[in-house]
């Protein structure tokens, strides 16, 4: 059965006088993935969310949601779509009940106040529906902007760094909270975020922009086995000098972090082979660390360059 | 367009005006601190002068305050969403611009007809001045009239804001009263000098002040100046659509739309 396509990008470009800011970009979103937009500032990753929305023009390119183009059937996508920011906040004088009850006009919910009531069931805020938006803390704005993002039953959700700003404690339960939306209702995101951990947590998918171009699209998984060295961390008793000359003569890449502690850079299959040819030189391993690469690793690699990782 | 969604920004604007002192302060309060002090003012001209004076500065100030308000109610609104970094979120719903903006106008007109019937009632009980004097149908045409105007000049001032941000937001309340010499509100056009006369005459308003101050002293319509105020005010219109449209694209695709709020 083929794969059911949300979004569709065909070779999105946006140039801004002189600057290229998006230059190629093509992806798609399939039902009930979640797909991560990284990349170091300037990639383009706001530029691009911006014009999926419509509030950037392209220079050139395609958008299509649901198989209708975008922005011809500008209504009628945005419809089954939803956004949330942490960098756009709710109307600050309203209450969080009126700024809800707004939204649920713009997206023609029916019964808005049942959903309203039941989104802010679900998420914890019933005691805050009529507090003034300003009054909130950060992580309860972000919950109520998730619930705005929530009022028309989005199949896909475009969500831009939804945690910057959050401590890490409520970084940590917003996250929970798009997992347990995404499992509960199947919706599709598309999730841009500075933090690799967030990523390699809730998303199927990486795109990794540089330059306004896509240079990697994986898995998480798949993105961190491009980059093929790990860290072995080694402390022991014994003739340190025994172990430096037998690395030396390997010709692995080392540095000696305290007198007895060693940081060898290598592969991730030489490690076994590593630790045990180390033991035979009379030495007696106390502590085994392994770093395995993260996706932070592939995102240094990519904003410090060289500019591919495969 | 969708009502449903017109009356979802309509919504908002009652919301917004129910809790914010700066828009009941603005409009409210201002207006009718204004028509209070311009009351006795006119008192005062009636003695020292003739009558005529004092009572063309109240009927002046009266719709003065439709073009005041209309325009500021279209501009500030906007800018409410703007400062709380909600206008994206409005515009990436299904919301188009159109509806956006026909009800803001909407907002305005409403705003507008309920603070001049209130200070037109300040007038009358405290200053035995009744603007009906003029006749309902003078008095619906110079408001209709004057509201065209306001939401030509709100609209562009709004594709400004919307193309050069919140640097430029102190025009949204301070640059209609540029007009305000210029359409000669309180005076008669000739006390301007003849340059300045011309750039009147190019306004709208300036007719329904003239057309306004003959009626007081002979009823009747002046067709051919509310023909001519209404003729301009097809062009200044037509010119605003087209200059708010340009402005909105050109926002779009330079991406300030989208930095308005930042």
């Amino acid at each position: 059965m083929p794969v059911e396509m949300l979004l569709e990008v065909h070779d999105l470009v946006k140039v801004f006088r002189r600057a290229r800011a998006v230059d190629g970009v093509s992806f798609s979103i399939p039902k009930g993935r979640i797909v991560g937009l990284l990349g170091p500032n300037g990639a383009g990753k706001t530029t691009t969310i911006h014009m999926l929305l419509g509030l950037i023009t392209p220079t050139s390119g395609r958008i299509v949601y649901f198989g209708r183009e975008f922005p011809r059937h500008r209504a009628a996508c945005l419809q089954r779509i939803n956004f949330a920011s942490s960098f756009n906040t709710l109307q600050g004088r309203i209450s969080v009940w009126e700024n809800l009850a707004v939204f649920a006009r713009l997206y023609g919910v029916r019964a808005p106040r049942a959903k309203i009531e039941s989104l802010a069931a679900y998420f914890g805020v019933t005691a805050l529906l009529h507090a003034r938006y300003w009054d909130l803390s950060a992580g309860e704005r972000t919950r109520v902007n998730l619930i705005k993002a929530l009022l028309n039953d989005p199949e896909l959700i475009l969500m831009d760094e939804p945690t910057a700003a959050l401590d890490p404690d409520i970084a940590d339960k917003t996250l929970a909270l798009i997992e347990e939306i995404r499992r509960v209702s199947g919706v599709s995101i598309l999730y841009t975020s500075h933090d690799m951990h967030e990523v390699t947590r809730i998303c199927d998918d990486v795109i990794f922009l540089d330059r306004g171009r896509i240079f990697a699209h994986d898995t998480p998984l798949g993105l961190t086995k491009r980059i093929p060295t790990a860290t072995l961390a080694l402390t022991f008793d014994g003739d340190r000098a025994a172990v430096e000359r037998f690395l030396a003569e390997r010709g692995e890449r080392f540095r000696f972090t305290q007198p007895f502690s060693v940081s060898i850079e290598t592969t991730e299959q030489a490690i076994p082979s590593l630790i045990f040819d180390v033991a035979t030189v009379g030495v007696w391993i106390t502590d085994i660390d392994v770093k395995k690469p993260t996706l932070e690793d592939v995102f240094l690699t990519i904003a410090r360059g060289p500019r591919r990782v495969d | 367009m969708s009502t449903e969604r017109i009356t979802g920004v309509l919504l908002q604007e009652v919301f917004i005006t129910r809790r914010s002192l700066e828009v009941i302060v603005d409009l409210f309060y201002t207006s009718a601190v204004t028509v209070v002090v311009f009351g006795f003012v006119s008192r005062y001209l009636v003695g020292v002068t003739h009558q005529s004076a004092g009572s063309y500065l109240l009927l002046g100030l009266l719709f003065w305050e439709v073009i005041r308000v209309n325009q500021y109610s279209l501009t500030v609104g906007s800018l409410w969403n703007i400062w709380s970094h909600n206008l994206s979120n409005m515009f990436v719903a299904p919301l188009s611009v159109t509806e956006y903006i026909v009800a803001h106008l909407l907002s305005a007109l409403i705003k507008t007809f309920v603070i001049f019937c209130g200070i037109c009632a300040v007038a009358a009980w405290g200053f035995h001045f009744d603007v009906l004097r003029l006749g309902a149908l003078n008095v619906a045409m110079f408001f209709a009239n004057l509201t065209v105007f306001a939401w030509s000049v709100g609209l562009v001032l709004l594709g400004v804001i919307f193309q050069m941000g919140t640097r430029i937001q102190a025009l949204a309340w301070g640059m209609i009263f540029l007009f305000q010499p210029l359409t000669a509100a309180f005076f008669p056009v000739s006390a301007l000098p003849p340059a300045v006369r011309a750039v009147a005459y190019a306004l709208p308003p300036t007719y329904v002040f003239e057309a306004a101050r003959r009626a007081l002293d002979v009823p009747g319509v002046n067709w051919a100046f509310v023909g001519i105020a209404s003729a301009e005010n097809l062009v200044y219109a037509a010119l605003a659509i087209g200059v708010f449209s340009w402005m909105v694209a050109r926002s779009r695709s330079s991406g300030r739309l989208a930095r308005a709020e930042g």
